[in-house]
């Protein structure tokens, strides 16, 4: 690993800290640091402050982080495997999964509107399965470009189930939109409980992938006379992509900007694309962006909050632009 | 010259066997046959050239024996051991295949390219030891690439980029090295240098398959050619012996002639624009 690229993880890793710290001490109600951390050292008194740094903010930190890193791994693992610098959680179909899943609970049945993570995850899943069904099966079963085609046609089927649904209960589709644009929520910790096992499956997943996804690097061929099998290693990288992906979807809507993005931001900082770094980079990345993102959506306007999906894009964007303008 | 990665011996080689054998290969994709009968050998410090018209299945043959593509009969044993029984990293220690399009992805140097060669003798939860970091540095040595060792693949030329694969190739350290098409879209020059290259690599005991369609470079870097038309090895032998007007004439279907001199220069004489009469079957035998 050199400089430049330790470098980027240091970076990376302080912005997720100071993230983190900002995160559990601002918002409506303002935490000097000093008692969110005796809150956390478990040495404050029961009472309102403790409840808001260990029942609402300390989870939604929590969420912000995890699925920032998640996205940002998700991405980094598919645009290896695909090697398509355009892929993310979208062209598995995930993401338009996880928008059916969300949308059909919050629409139709809202008086169980606390199974919506869990419809989101179930439905994501659901959907990146039939993509990977169709994708692997027939002839030339497992190439990208089925992976891909298939992942559009599912996507496309969803999305219109999810309009169908809108259109349906029209009254209900306020409700809606901010699931679609993405955002996290100070709901404790059920949800983060629920989806944990999921996250923590696709985070092990990718951190084995990393070696495997680097010998895809020459092409197909030149892995498989390595000794690779590029078609299993693919598939892997879907499930490990699928669990992050609708873990995210489950925790904040969709924020697939991160997913798409975070990995480019990895690669362009640190002048590499070998995957022991992409891949640690961009969770470290994806994490500090959705906890500041998070954090300043929840400050700008308070005690309004704004949805973290649009201003995060309001915020990546300059960052990419200006990478992508020095990157040559 | 540099040290030579030296080729380990194969794990469970039978004694005398030979490299490569393979006979009668057949491949059927998707409902066509694509190779019908194919027999290939080859032995240590020998440069095996495979040769024929396009279409006629030299890369099916190549990817066949190099286990990248089943087959549907025949058989192929390397170091006596059948392909099928050999799991892919212990195949890959056998033989290194250098594909006719590799990808060239960005923000990977040329080292981090050669890097992947030890794949096969790197363990799933184990580090790259410095014998494997030696191993990467003969290689890039060996095969001319460390001028440009520290640069990203992307700033390489054609000519450049297969002599990194030959690279990722021989840190494989496999005992033979097979090439498909690797000088087919490079200039003269390019060709020569790869020529070279391969032809060297034979001198250190290694074993070469190149699959080429140019009959003059064939003729002068090859031991043995074979021709391979419409799915069958039609002639196996000395380039000097085999390639004459009449097998030119009937795979080929052109009025040529190969000149070898004993200097080593090597020149085909082709009446471009002479079309012979169709011999009905005949390229087809």
């Amino acid at each position: 690993m050199t400089l430049r690229q330790t470098t980027v993880l240091a970076v990376a890793a302080l912005v997720a800290l100071a993230g983190t710290v900002a995160s559990l001490t601002l918002g409506a109600v303002s935490v000097p640091f000093a008692d969110v951390w005796s809150a956390l050292t478990g040495n404050m008194d029961d009472g309102p402050l403790k409840t808001i740094v260990l029942q609402l903010r300390l989870p939604r930190t929590i969420d912000a982080l995890a699925v920032g890193a998640a996205l940002g791994v998700a991405g980094a693992l598919l645009q290896g495997a695909l090697s398509n610098p355009l892929a993310s959680p979208d062209v598995i179909g995930v993401t338009g999964g996880s928008a059916f899943g969300a949308i059909l609970v919050i629409v139709a049945f809202p008086n169980v509107i606390s199974l919506v993570p869990l419809s989101a995850l179930l439905f994501g899943l659901v959907a990146a399965a039939t993509v990977f069904g169709l994708a692997w099966t027939g002839a030339g079963g497992g190439s990208i470009a089925r992976l891909i085609l298939s992942g559009i046609a599912i996507t496309a089927l969803f999305s219109a189930g999810t309009m169908a649904l809108m259109t349906a209960f029209p009254d209900r589709v306020n409700s809606a939109i901010f699931f679609l644009a993405g955002g996290l929520t100070s709901e404790g910790w059920d949800s983060t409980k629920a989806v944990a096992p999921y996250l923590i499956v696709g985070l092990v997943l990718a951190a084995i992938l990393i070696r495997p996804l680097d010998r895809l690097a020459l092409g197909d061929d030149v892995a498989a006379s390595l000794g690779a099998r590029p078609r299993l290693i693919r598939l892997g990288v879907g499930i490990a992509a699928a669990l992050l992906a609708a873990s995210s979807a489950a925790l904040a809507g969709l924020l697939a900007f991160v997913g798409l993005v975070v990995p480019h931001i990895a690669r362009m900082a640190g002048g590499r694309s070998g995957h022991t770094f992409v891949v640690p980079a961009s969770a470290l990345i994806g994490a500090g962006l959705v906890v500041v993102g998070d954090t300043l959506s929840r400050v700008i306007l308070a005690p309004r909050e704004i949805p973290v999906g649009p201003l995060m894009v309001v915020l990546g964007v300059p960052l990419f632009i200006w990478l992508l303008r020095k990157a040559v | 010259m540099a040290t030579v990665p030296t080729p380990e011996p194969a794990p469970t080689a039978t004694v005398d066997a030979p490299l490569l054998d393979a006979q009668g290969v057949q491949v059927t994709i998707g409902g066509t046959r694509i190779l019908e009968h194919a027999d290939l050998r080859v032995e240590a410090g020998r440069l095996v050239a495979v040769v024929g018209p396009n279409g006629a299945g030299k890369s099916t043959l190549a990817r066949a024996v190099a286990g990248l593509q089943g087959i549907s009969g025949g058989s192929v044993r390397w170091s006596g051991d059948a392909v099928s029984d050999l799991r892919g990293r212990e195949l890959a220690r056998r033989r290194a295949f250098v594909p006719q399009r590799g990808q060239v992805p960005a923000g990977v140097t040329v080292r981090e390219a050669v890097q992947l060669g030890r794949a096969p003798h790197i363990g799933a939860l184990r580090r790259a030891t410095r014998h494997d970091q030696d191993v990467v540095e003969e290689s890039i040595v060996r095969a001319g690439v460390s001028a440009f060792a520290d640069r990203f693949l992307t700033t390489l030329s054609g000519g450049e980029v297969q002599r990194v694969q030959i690279a990722v190739a021989l840190a494989q350290q496999a005992p033979v090295l097979m090439a498909d098409e690797p000088t087919a879209h490079l200039d003269l020059g390019a060709t020569a240098t790869l020529a070279r290259l391969l032809r060297g690599l034979t001198q250190d005991g290694i074993a070469v398959i190149l699959v080429v369609h140019d009959l003059a470079l064939a003729a002068a870097v090859a031991d043995t050619v074979v021709v391979v038309a419409a799915g069958r090895t039609v002639a196996t032998g000395a380039p000097a012996d085999i390639l004459d007007r009449e097998l030119l004439a009937d795979v080929w279907r052109v009025d040529a002639a190969l000149q070898t001199s004993a200097d080593g220069h090597t020149a085909l004489h082709v009446d471009w624009l002479h079309e012979l009469a169709a011999e009905p079957g005949a390229g087809e035998r």
